[in-house]
């Protein structure tokens, strides 16, 4: 039997992945910005770049907070795409939560940038890779006594560079998840209760993290330390 | 200072004695300028409370000092003690000089030393060499204006039999001028009164800096001569080339420079204090340019006299340019009686009715001519055009204009492709992540462990024997086919496992080590079979010994 006509049908038949984002990116051309969302969120699996162009279509129907959700979310698949980072940036302009999104105090800034600036698995990799070096210069400092001094020399700087991996894995994979206010304004109040006082209020776009669920309420901090409960339906986790 | 005094107090810690005097004394009255002498204070007769001397200052003197130093004499079975304060003085000038009387204090008593009086003269030890080694200044004796520049010289004449290593500088004094001379110094040859002279010639330059009658001089040149090793033999002398090198000042006579003020009449407004011949280029680059386009206008003033006190001419009429900062650069020859500044101005046409620059002028007093002139630079046509706008200019180096420009803000556009997919399990989360983050440290235990073992292996014996003892006897044992092949598989064993020799072992050694009953038993059965030709189970032996080597294994011996 031959197969070869059989496959070739089938494979103009069904529609690529590829095509699909074409498919997406044309409607966005169009200025069918909702098809275009609609098309975009329908695609699987998830890519920093699909994220990115769902952003552009929500944020070109005037819903800068879900535009600013899906950067966020291609933010963490690609944390040096600068195309990614430029309409981060802006979007947070245009919603004027630049500064409340940004930590107040220099040392917290430089180390969350420092961590944001590498995904999970490339700092998973370095770490894996700078226990590999610092033992094999361990192994190399015990059968190579004659080249000590410069095994010595490798395994500390990679001790070092395994010690940083380490922690920005580690605070990655622990640090409370994060979510996007999508409403146009949350009020953060002291306790779970809709008629407990508003400790503040965190306007769309707002990112805060979550510390605790209880169903309809999340416990919720702040860039700046303000912690407060908001109603869960305000937030949409930026991890999906 | 205060370290003397320390040491001074520690002479003088032991009792003072009766009859306290205080001497002054110098070593020469007579010297010659450029020399020095010294002054001492003796202390006779004082050991003790001593404080410092107070030498009231004399004009013309300086004090060096003091070095202290003590001596003591026994004079009819009595003990005198004499401390010395000795002094350095060095004349700065000719003249007779008196020292007064110096004060000193001795356990609270005041002493006072006589006022010794001294002469400096024309330098005796030059004047000796006076028709072979004498030095002129060279000086044409016009009268100079206040900040003209002119040359002056001093020229050494050098007989040939004078021995003269070398000159070591030299001191002038020259209160309202300010001189410069070069390190170089040229040489040449003239014949003096039918003898040969060697000329040294030290160029150099005045300044004028004071109005009125200045001296110049006297100059003292430090000459450096050879002469024979003092208290030697001059023969072994000249044969060893023993000869020291003896610095003797040689005293130029001073000179009179007679400094007019600058005139007042034709005086320019806008003279600045330049003196000299100058000369004035002046040059613009582009001459045609848009509104906002830089123009380097560079102004070159060139010409002989001290370019330090040429100061850069006023730009005037350039209201309708954008002027920046000057740059200046300045060079001048070593003696600084030429020179060149280069000043370059940046200016930008606000309009195109800017037509030329304006005329440039430098005014300077020329000492030859004895008037004000004006070096005078004529404008420079320019052509301005309207601007081109929204480009960066370059002005200068490191200078640059950009025009403002409001840029636009917008989200960037779409990706164009799909990108890597994001991976369903993070990399940490997967078997692989933590099989390489533990296999490493496992091999690496491992290692250290096999390495350990086999250096114990290597270095201890008795571990190494006990560590192969069963493995070698069982397979002694599985070949074993007599009793006699049998008991040497056991001996192994045992020697091994012991660390003693396996040959000895018997029956009796195994009681003695309070063996187990078995491996007596096993040597009893297999002498029997060997020595008495008793029949023997050999399976039934193998397996005995077999069961001791497991009970011995996990035994204490």
């Amino acid at each position: 039997m031959n197969w070869k006509p059989l496959l070739c049908s089938l494979l103009i038949a069904v529609p690529t992945l590829a095509d699909e984002f074409k498919s997406a990116n044309a409607l966005y051309d169009a200025g069918k910005f909702a098809e275009a969302a609609a098309a975009y969120a329908q695609l699987t699996p998830k890519s920093a770049h699909i994220y990115f162009n769902l952003g552009n279509a929500w944020f070109r129907q005037d819903k800068p907070g879900l535009a600013l959700l899906n950067y966020e979310r291609a933010r963490r698949l690609a944390p040096r795409d600068p195309d990614i980072l430029a309409n981060l940036k802006f979007a947070q302009q245009r919603l004027g939560v630049d500064e409340v999104n940004t930590p107040a105090k220099p040392v917290v800034r430089f180390f969350r940038n420092a961590a944001r600036s590498r995904t999970l698995a490339e700092w998973a990799r370095y770490e894996v890779s700078a226990l590999w070096v610092t033992l094999l210069a361990v192994a190399g400092c015990i059968w190579r006594p004659k080249w000590r001094t410069g095994f010595v020399v490798v395994a500390v700087a990679a001790a070092l560079g395994w010690t940083a991996a380490t922690v920005a894995l580690v605070n990655e994979v622990t640090a409370a998840p994060e979510a996007i206010v999508l409403t146009a304004k949350a009020e953060a109040r002291f306790a779970p209760l809709a008629d407990a006082t508003v400790r503040f209020t965190a306007v769309e776009g707002t990112r805060v993290a979550i510390h605790e669920d209880r169903g309809q309420w999340l416990l919720v901090e702040r860039a700046d330390g303000q912690q407060g409960w908001v109603p869960a339906d305000a937030v949409t986790r930026i991890k999906e | 200072m205060r370290v003397w005094f320390a040491i001074l107090a520690l002479l003088t810690a032991t009792p003072v004695f009766a009859d306290v005097t205080a001497v002054a004394t110098v070593d020469q009255r007579r010297i010659g300028f450029g020399d020095s002498f010294t002054y001492t204070i003796t202390i006779n007769g004082a050991s003790g409370g001593l404080q410092a001397p107070n030498i009231p200052p004399v004009d013309g003197l300086q004090f060096q000092g003091p070095s202290v130093s003590t001596s003591m004499s026994w004079v009819n079975g009595q003990s005198s003690q004499a401390v010395n304060l000795t002094y350095r003085v060095t004349p700065t000038r000719l003249g007779q000089f008196t020292i007064p009387a110096a004060e000193v204090t001795v356990a609270g008593k005041t002493l006072r030393t006589e006022p010794i009086t001294i002469a400096v003269e024309k330098n005796a030890a030059a004047s000796t060499l006076a028709d072979g080694l004498f030095a002129r200044i060279q000086f044409d004796n016009q009268p100079l204006y206040l900040g003209q520049t002119a040359p002056l010289n001093i020229v050494l004449f050098v007989r040939g039999d004078v021995p003269l290593q070398g000159l070591n500088g030299f001191q002038a004094q020259a209160d309202g001028l300010n001189y410069k001379f070069l390190d170089k110094v040229k040489q040449g040859t003239q014949v003096i009164s039918g003898q040969n002279f060697s000329v040294l010639l030290i160029d150099g330059a005045i300044t004028p800096t004071q109005v009125g009658k200045q001296p110049f001089g006297p100059v003292v040149i430090k000459c450096q001569l050879r002469t024979p090793k003092r208290g030697g033999n001059d023969f072994f002398d000249q044969f060893f080339n023993r000869i020291e090198v003896r610095e003797v000042p040689l005293t130029v006579d001073p000179i009179t420079i007679d400094v007019l003020p600058l005139p007042d009449a034709g005086r320019p407004a806008e003279f600045a204090g330049a003196v000299g011949q100058w000369k004035l280029d002046v040059t613009a680059k582009p001459t045609e340019v848009a509104i906002g386009d830089p123009i380097t206008l560079t102004i070159r003033i060139s010409g002989t006299g001290n370019i330090d006190l040429v100061t850069p001419p006023k730009l005037t009429g350039l209201d309708e340019f954008k002027t920046y900062d000057p740059t200046t650069k300045t060079s001048k020859n070593e003696l600084n009686t030429a020179g060149e500044r280069v000043i370059q101005q940046v200016l930008v046409p606000k309009s195109t009715a800017v037509k030329q620059l304006p005329e440039i002028r430098l005014s300077y007093f020329d000492p030859v001519t004895k008037t004000y002139t004006n070096a005078v630079a004529p404008p420079i046509n320019l052509t301005v055009k309207t601007g081109t706008g929204g480009q960066s200019t370059v002005i200068s180096a490191g200078l640059r204009v950009r025009p403002e420009e409001k840029l636009g803000q917008d989200i960037v556009y779409l990706k164009g492709d799909r990108g890597p997919a994001a991976a369903a399990v993070p990399f940490c989360a997967t078997p692989v992540f933590w099989v390489l983050n533990f296999a490493p440290v496992v091999a690496l235990l491992g290692g250290l462990g096999w390495k350990r073992r086999t250096d114990r292996l290597r270095g201890d014996v008795a571990y190494a024997r006990r560590s192969r003892a069963a493995r070698g006897a069982r397979k002694l044992l599985a070949t074993a086919t007599t009793p006699d092949a049998i008991q040497q598989a056991l001996q192994h064993y045992l020697g091994d496992r012991l660390n003693i020799p396996s040959a000895g072992i018997t029956a009796a050694v195994a009681e003695e080590r309070q063996l187990p009953g078995a491996v007596r038993e096993i040597f009893e059965a297999c002498d029997a079979a060997r020595f008495a030709g008793m029949a023997a189970d050999v399976a039934a032996l193998k397996q005995r010994v077999e069961q001791v080597i497991d009970e011995l294994e996990t035994a204490t011996l």
